[in-house]
C-alpha cells in the first residue's frame, strides 16, 4: 500500500475567486490579506498541510507574502513557488532558509519552470522550454549541495557559476537539511527532473490509463507524485453537479478567448494538454468524477474532481491505489470548498490520510521521509 | 526638513560591540532573534528613530524576508533593505518590494550597495569588478525605475541585463511615493555618481565634516542627498564615553587577532570606502570627537562620535552644516546606545534645529 495521503490547497484566488476568467493582465496583483489569512486559518484546522504560494507577474511575491501570513496563522505550511532563472540559487537558498527560521518548519518549495514565455521576457528569461528545465537542474543541484552545509559549494554549468559558495543562515525544517521539495510539470522532462531533484513531482490528472503510466514511471524512482486539480464535491452528487453548472453559467463566450489565448502563447505541456483535451474531447467527463467543463473559461488548472463526498473520496483512493499520495487543491469559493472536503470527504478516507485536525499531518509524514 | 535618523537593526545575538570577523562566525549572527528585533523596531518607534537598516551578506538571514516579519509586527518604524545588483531579477526584484511596500503600508526603502568582498560575490555566483558592479546596478536601478513607473511593459537590453515588455500587477504601494526611498551607499565616484543619477540620498561613510561638505557637494548641487553611516558612543559625561569607548577596544581578543583578521578582510575587499575608512583610521581622533579608534578592528563603519550628549548633538550638527541630512547610527550597546540617543542627544538636536542655528 502507498504511503498515507497529504492534502495542500492552492492560496492563489483567496479574496479573487474568479480571477482566472479574466485577462491576466487585469489580475490584481496587491495581496487580499485578509481573506488569504482567513482561508489559511479554515484549511489548517480541517487538516490542510500547506498552501501553494504561486508565482507570476500578477501576483504578489509568494515568498514575502508568506511571511505576513504566517505571522497571522499558526501551523499551516507555505510551499513557495520559485522559478529558476529570476534568482542567484544561493541567495534563493538564503532567503528560503531566512523564512524558514521565521516559520519553523512550515516552509518548503515548489520548482516550477514556467508556463509562458512572453511572461519569462518580463522577468528577464528568454530560454526555451527544454533549456528552462537542463537550468532548473543545474539551480536545484547548486541549492541541494548548499543545503547539505557539507563545506563550500563550486559548480561550473551552462547556466550557473558558483565559487566556494556558502549560506550560513540554515534551513530549519523537521528532521531533513534542506526543504521539502515539490516540482510542477507534465512534460517527460519535468518527470526526469523530479525524480533526480524532487520529494514529490505536481501534475494534472488525465484519463486513468494515460495518468497511470505517468505515475508508475516516477513512483518506481522513489519519488512521488501528486495531482493538482480542483474539487467540487457536495453531499450529493446532484448538488455538485448543479454547483458546478452555476460555475459556469455565470461565464461569456468572452471568457472562452481569454483561456484559448493563453494557451496558444504557452509552452507548458501540463497547460495545453488539458486545455486541448477540454477543447476537443467529446466528452467534458476524463472518467465518471474527472470533469474539463471548466477549463475553457477558468484554464486548465480548473480540471476538477466533481461528485459527492463519497464520489470524490472513492476517486482519491482510486489515485492512491495507483500511486497519487498527494494532493494540491483549489475551488470557487476556496473557502467553501475546503470545507466542504475536510467535513465531507477526509472522514471518508479514514487511514489512508495522515491527517491531524491541527494541520500537523505533514510534519509526521514528513518524518517518515 | 529636518534631519532625519536611522538605526542599524542589530543582527541575533548582537548586542554589544562585536568586531566584523567575530560577527561572521557567530551562529546567532545567521538567525533573526524575531522577538528582540521586534522589541528594537518598538524600541526605534518610540526613540524618534525613522527606520531601521537591514543589512545583507551571507552570514545573515535574507534582509527582505526578515524585514517583513519585522514590519507585520510594528506600526510606523520604517525599513531600509539592502540590496545588490547581480542576486535576482529586478523584476522578482520590483515584485518582493512592491509586496512588501502592501504589507507595511509603504514603509520600505533600499540601501543600493555594490558588494565589498569579491570572494563573496562569487559565492553568489557574481565574478564582476568593482566598476562593472556599478554599470550593471545602474542597469538594475533603470529597469526598476521603469517598472515603478507604471506606464506599461519595460523593454530594456542591456550590457548585463535584458527585460523584454516587463510588467507587473502588484504596484508600489505607500501614501507619499510612487517608488520607494532610495539610498546608494559607497564612497566611490561610481557610487556618488548611481545616487545622482537614482538615488534620493548618497549614503556615505564617516570622514572629517570639511571632507564630508567636500565630497557631498556635487550630490546635493543634484538635488539627492546626502547621509553618513556613523556610530555613537555617548554617555553623561565626556569621561564616561570615552571609558566606553576604550571598553569595546578591552574586549578585543588579546592577541589581536580581531585586528589582523579585519585587516586581511580589508586587503580584500575591493570597496573603495571600507579601504579608505580603514587609511582614516591610521590616526585614532579625526577630530575632538570623531573617533577612528574601533575601525580597524570592528570595521568601517564603527567610526563614532564620542561625548557627552550635547558634544554629540554639536558633532552631528556640523555634518548638518557640511550637507548631511541623513544619519544611519549605530552604538553599543546595541538597544541602550539607542534609547540612550532618543532620550538625551535627539532632543538637543531638535532644540539646536527649532532655534535655526543650523
Amino acid at each position: 500500500m502507498p504511503e498515507p495521503l497529504r492534502f495542500h490547497w492552492s492560496l492563489s484566488q483567496a479574496g479573487q475567486t474568479f480571477r482566472r476568467a479574466q485577462p491576466r493582465e487585469q489580475h490584481p496583483g496587491m495581496p487580499a490579506l485578509a481573506d488569504q489569512v482567513q482561508l489559511c486559518r479554515v484549511a489548517e484546522q480541517v487538516g490542510i498541510e500547506s498552501m501553494l504560494m504561486a508565482i507570476g507577474y500578477t501576483r504578489p511575491d509568494p515568498l514575502v507574502l508568506s511571511m505576513a501570513i504566517g505571522a497571522q496563522t499558526g501551523s499551516i505550511k507555505f510551499m513557495i513557488a520559485c522559478r529558476s532563472g529570476l534568482i542567484s540559487p544561493t541567495y534563493f537558498v538564503q532567503q528560503v532558509n531566512t523564512a524558514s527560521t521565521l516559520l519553523p518548519d512550515r516552509i518548503c518549495i515548489n520548482m516550477v519552470c514556467g508556463h509562458t514565455p512572453y511572461e519569462l521576457g518580463y522577468y528577464g528569461d528568454f530560454l526555451e522550454h527544454d533549456e528552462r528545465y537542463s537550468r532548473t537542474a543545474e539551480f536545484m543541484a547548486i541549492c541541494r549541495e548548499l543545503w547539505r552545509r557539507d563545506g563550500r559549494v563550486n559548480f561550473d554549468g551552462t547556466y550557473y557559476r558558483v565559487e566556494n559558495a556558502w549560506v550560513d543562515t540554515p534551513m530549519i525544517s523537521g528532521t531533513s537539511r534542506g526543504p521539502e521539495v515539490f516540482l510542477g510539470g507534465n512534460s517527460v522532462q519535468a518527470e526526469d527532473l523530479a525524480i533526480e531533484y524532487a520529494d514529490c513531482l505536481w501534475r494534472f490528472p488525465d484519463a486513468d490509463d494515460k495518468l497511470a503510466v505517468r505515475v508508475a514511471r516516477v513512483v518506481a524512482s522513489g519519488t512521488r507524485v501528486g495531482l493538482l486539480v480542483s474539487l467540487i464535491t457536495r453531499p450529493t452528487r446532484e448538488a455538485a453537479l448543479d454547483a458546478a453548472s452555476v460555475l459556469i453559467a455565470g461565464f461569456s463566450a468572452q471568457t472562452r478567448v481569454v483561456h484559448r489565448d493563453f494557451a496558444a502563447r504557452s509552452d507548458s505541456t501540463g497547460f495545453r494538454s488539458v486545455y486541448a483535451a477540454a477543447e476537443d474531447a467529446a466528452t467534458e467527463w476524463l472518467t465518471p468524477t474527472l470533469w474539463t467543463g471548466a477549463v475553457p473559461y477558468l484554464g486548465a488548472p480548473a480540471i476538477a474532481l466533481v461528485g459527492s463526498y463519497e464520489d470524490v473520496a472513492d476517486a482519491i483512493l482510486g489515485y492512491h491505489t495507483m500511486g497519487v499520495t498527494q494532493f494540491l487543491f483549489m475551488g470557487w469559493p476556496d473557502v467553501e470548498e475546503v470545507r466542504h472536503f475536510g467535513e465531507g470527504v477526509l472522514p471518508l478516507l479514514g487511514d489512508a490520510a495522515l491527517v491531524n485536525r491541527d494541520g500537523r499531518a505533514g510534519a509526521r509524514a514528513a518524518a517518515t521521509r | 526638513m529636518s534631519l532625519a535618523f536611522h538605526w542599524r537593526l542589530p543582527q541575533g545575538g548582537e548586542r554589544d560591540g562585536a568586531t566584523r570577523a567575530s560577527q561572521a562566525t557567530r551562529a546567532e549572527t545567521a538567525l533573526p532573534d524575531l522577538s528582540a528585533q521586534v522589541d528594537f523596531c518598538r524600541q526605534a518607534e518610540q526613540s524618534g528613530i525613522d527606520s531601521v537598516l537591514v543589512d545583507l551578506n551571507v552570514a545573515k538571514p535574507d534582509p527582505i524576508a526578515l524585514a517583513t516579519a519585522l514590519a507585520v509586527r510594528t506600526q510606523r518604524v520604517r525599513f531600509i533593505v539592502a540590496v545588490r545588483s547581480g542576486l535576482l531579477s529586478p523584476t522578482l526584484f520590483v515584485q518582493q518590494i512592491n509586496t512588501l511596500s502592501a504589507l507595511s503600508k509603504g514603509r520600505v526603502s533600499l540601501n543600493v550597495v555594490a558588494g565589498h568582498s569579491p570572494a563573496e560575490q562569487k559565492s553568489y555566483g557574481d565574478f564582476l569588478s568593482h566598476g562593472e558592479r556599478y554599470a550593471r546596478t545602474d542597469e538594475f536601478l533603470t529597469i526598476c525605475h521603469g517598472l515603478w513607473a507604471c506606464a506599461g511593459g519595460v523593454t530594456f537590453s542591456g550590457r548585463y541585463l535584458r527585460i523584454e515588455d516587463g510588467r507587473l500587477n502588484a504596484p508600489f504601494v505607500s501614501p507619499e511615493r510612487s517608488s520607494p526611498e532610495i539610498f546608494v551607499a559607497g564612497n566611490s565616484a561610481e557610487s556618488c555618481g548611481l545616487a545622482q543619477k537614482w538615488g534620493t540620498c548618497w549614503m556615505r561613510l564617516g570622514d572629517t565634516p570639511a571632507r564630508v561638505a567636500e565630497s557631498v557637494a556635487p550630490v546635493l548641487a543634484a538635488g539627492v542627498a546626502a547621509g553618513l553611516r556613523l556610530s555613537i558612543i555617548s554617555a553623561p559625561t565626556r569621561a564616561e564615553a570615552l571609558r566606553s569607548a576604550a571598553s569595546v577596544l578591552d574586549a578585543l581578543d588579546a592577541s589581536r587577532r580581531d585586528r589582523a583578521t579585519e585587516s586581511a578582510f580589508v586587503d580584500r575587499s575591493d570597496s573603495v570606502s571600507i579601504k579608505q575608512t580603514y587609511e582614516l583610521a591610521a590616526s585614532e581622533w579625526l577630530t575632538d570627537c570623531l573617533w577612528a579608534g574601533a575601525v580597524r578592528s570592528h570595521g568601517a563603519t564603527t567610526l563614532a562620535l564620542v561625548g557627552a550628549p550635547d558634544a554629540v548633538a554639536a558633532g552631528i550638527m556640523e555634518f548638518a552644516r557640511a550637507g548631511i541630512s541623513h544619519f544611519i547610527l549605530s552604538g553599543w550597546p546595541k538597544l541602550e546606545s539607542m534609547i540612550f540617543f532618543g532620550r538625551h542627544i535627539l532632543p538637543a538636536i531638535r532644540t539646536i534645529e527649532s532655534a535655526g542655528a543650523c
